[in-house]
């Protein structure tokens, strides 16, 4: 396949994906909601315990990385939960492209629309607790950014695998298992405070590493000798192991039957 | 039209699927147990049976949307396991019961299968408004697809599956629900797309008029396996169904046209004689010098082939 041509198929799906989310105004209105009332309890929660201006800082950032990552793997997973609601998931299948294609084209629009959730919260946090997102610098804040986008792709493909593996029934264990695991990374407290043995498994998520990065530069002493060397490498195996999981699904839908199943 | 007379677009041998599902307790379906087809590129062939002959599960091994368990399966010369990502490009198919994003518009759609095949700017816009005019999709170019009617979801279907200029097409249950007027023009349309643009065909049906009329060949499918397989008039030969001659007498019964050589039964109905024989053409003349010499009056004469509806139900039994 020529460049152009991956590309194009990639854009496809952006387009679509982009269309469908600017065609319900109530995506829109889910999207926005629970990330402002995530920062406005955490932040009222924060200044009722009376927290030092590090402390909210820490949870703050904690709750803003929980809603960039889980807006856009929500969009990498409409790859083909859209189309696994309207039944149409065996046309895509029949056409000659790729899973790359549809994770990637999502993807984008993952990452557009977490950007915009993130600049809203990040001026909701400025104007109602006084935080500021840029006190660590641009390139903290972009690699902050960069590991939330990696862990949402990550979990957005293996969504994607679970319901071409399981059927479209497998949506809520699908969820539930992603977002345990989101959880464990570290989100609202440093991961020295967990036991032994969950503090090995919040090691091995991505989001562990970015987030302790971009909270050194709150006054809070890094746990890791490499933080982001350490994401971004972990980042690069999980997301092959998704990629590779979700291909291995398909593959045995078009095996099983199941792919035509969900399209009818 | 274009001639690639001789070549096979399709030569599927020996093709087995067997269906596993439920959990915990597993249920095996046995879709297709040995099914070998070929068609001659340029072709509209026709693939009927009852439901849950095998049909769709044939079609879509055809066209690489499920892997078969056993079997070779040849389309446009590609391996449709191993070289399917070549053969997509190549193929396309449609659905009688179709089903696509429901907020997109109609144009959307089209566009965005469009892209996936490779298309885009100028020559995208040209094959999507060609495609809306063919379908007879103008007024709609903007409607959103859970908006149409079935009839209209239809057209989609057939138009998205002509984006890619495919050179072979599956169309599973085209005319599915739609009126007889539309159902004329899809028919009248799938038979251009052969004529004009040497487009190769497998269809599935329900509908035997459409059968007879399309279809160039039919393979008959039943509890996955192919029971016959001909032109429509072979097939009626075949199954030995027999010719009817139908006779308007007076007097109005004549006992002894059974015992006639050749004569397999006779009934009446509504004043007519209807006598079934093994060849119409032989029998007619012998027939009617019968009637003749026993002073007879001939008042009306019909003689019909049997209908492909009759030797669907004689196969489906
Ligand atoms: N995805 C699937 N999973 C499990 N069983 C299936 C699946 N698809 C088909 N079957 C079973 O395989 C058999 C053949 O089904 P198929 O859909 O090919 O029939 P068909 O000839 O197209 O019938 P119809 O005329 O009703 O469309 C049926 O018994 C059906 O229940
Ligand atoms: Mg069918």
């Amino acid at each position: 396949m020529s460049w152009r041509n991956e590309l194009l198929a990639v854009w496809a799906v952006t387009l679509r994906n982009a269309l469908m989310g600017a065609r319900n105004v109530f995506f829109f209105f889910e999207l926005l909601f629970w990330p402002i009332v995530g920062v406005l309890s955490i932040g009222l929660m924060s200044r009722f315990l009376e927290l030092t201006e590090a402390q909210a800082s820490f949870v703050l950032v904690g709750t803003i990385a929980l809603s960039v990552v889980n807006v856009c793997q929500l969009e990498v997973a409409y790859a083909v939960l859209l189309d696994v609601w309207s039944k149409s998931l065996k046309h895509q299948f029949l056409a000659p492209i790729g899973i790359r294609h549809l994770t990637l084209g999502s993807w984008v629009v993952g990452m557009v629309r977490s950007l915009a959730v993130f600049v809203l919260l990040a001026a909701l946090g400025r104007w109602a607790f006084g935080f500021h997102v840029l006190q660590p610098g641009w390139f903290a804040l972009a690699m902050f950014l960069l590991g939330c986008f990696l862990t949402a792709w990550v979990v957005g493909v293996a969504v994607c695998a679970l319901i071409t593996l399981f059927g479209n029934r497998a949506e809520a264990f699908a969820w539930a298992t992603v977002n345990m695991v989101l959880v464990l990374a570290g989100i609202y407290y440093p991961i020295s405070v967990l036991p032994d043995s969950i503090a090995a498994i919040a090691r091995a998520i991505p989001l562990t590493y970015f987030l302790d990065a971009y909270r050194s530069h709150y006054g809070f002493a890094s746990e890791f000798r490499a933080p982001i060397a350490t994401g971004l490498a972990l980042s690069a195996l999980y997301a092959a192991l998704a990629h590779w999981a979700f291909l291995a699904a398909i593959h045995r839908a078009r095996r099983t039957g199941l792919l035509l199943k969900m399209s009818e | 039209m274009v001639s690639f007379l001789g070549m096979l677009a399709i030569d599927a041998r020996d093709v087995e699927k067997t269906f596993r599902s439920g959990w915990p307790r597993r249920r095996e379906t046995q879709a297709l147990r040995g099914v070998s087809l070929t068609v001659e590129r340029g072709a509209i062939v026709g693939v009927l049976g009852p439901n849950g002959a095998g049909k769709t599960t044939l079609l879509s091994i055809l066209a690489t949307l499920l892997t078969p368990d056993r079997g070779t399966v040849m389309v446009l010369g590609h391996d449709v396991v191993r070289e399917a990502g070549a053969l997509r490009r190549r193929l396309n198919m449609a659905s009688g019961r179709p089903s696509f994003l429901w907020s997109l518009r109609v144009a959307e759609i089209i566009a965005f299968y469009g892209r996936l095949y490779g298309l885009s700017g100028a020559a995208l816009r040209r094959r999507v408004d060609g495609l809306i005019e063919l379908c007879e999709l103008g007024p709609y170019r903007r409607v959103p697809y859970s908006d149409l009617s079935t009839g209209l979801k239809q057209r989609v279907a057939l138009a998205k599956s002509l984006v890619n200029d495919p050179e072979l097409l599956f169309l599973d249950e085209p005319t599915l629900g739609l009126d007889p007027d539309v159902s004329v023009r899809v028919r009248a349309h799938i038979a251009r797309l052969r004529r004009e643009q040497g487009i190769t065909i497998v269809l599935t049906t329900h509908y035997m008029r459409e059968a007879d009329e399309l279809c160039d060949e039919i393979a008959f499918i039943k509890g996955g396996r192919i029971l016959a397989r001909g032109t429509p008039g072979e097939l009626k030969r075949q199954i030995r169904l027999g010719e009817v001659i139908a006779l308007r007498l007076d007097p109005a019964r004549v006992p002894w046209l059974a015992e006639i050589p050749g004569v397999l039964r006779c009934v009446e109905l509504d004043g007519w004689v209807e006598c079934t024989v093994d060849e119409a053409e032989k029998r007619l003349p012998e027939l009617l010098r019968a009637l003749h010499a026993d002073g007879v009056v001939i008042r009306n004469v019909q003689v019909r082939e049997p209908e492909l509806e009759e030797v669907f139900v004689e196969l489906a039994k």
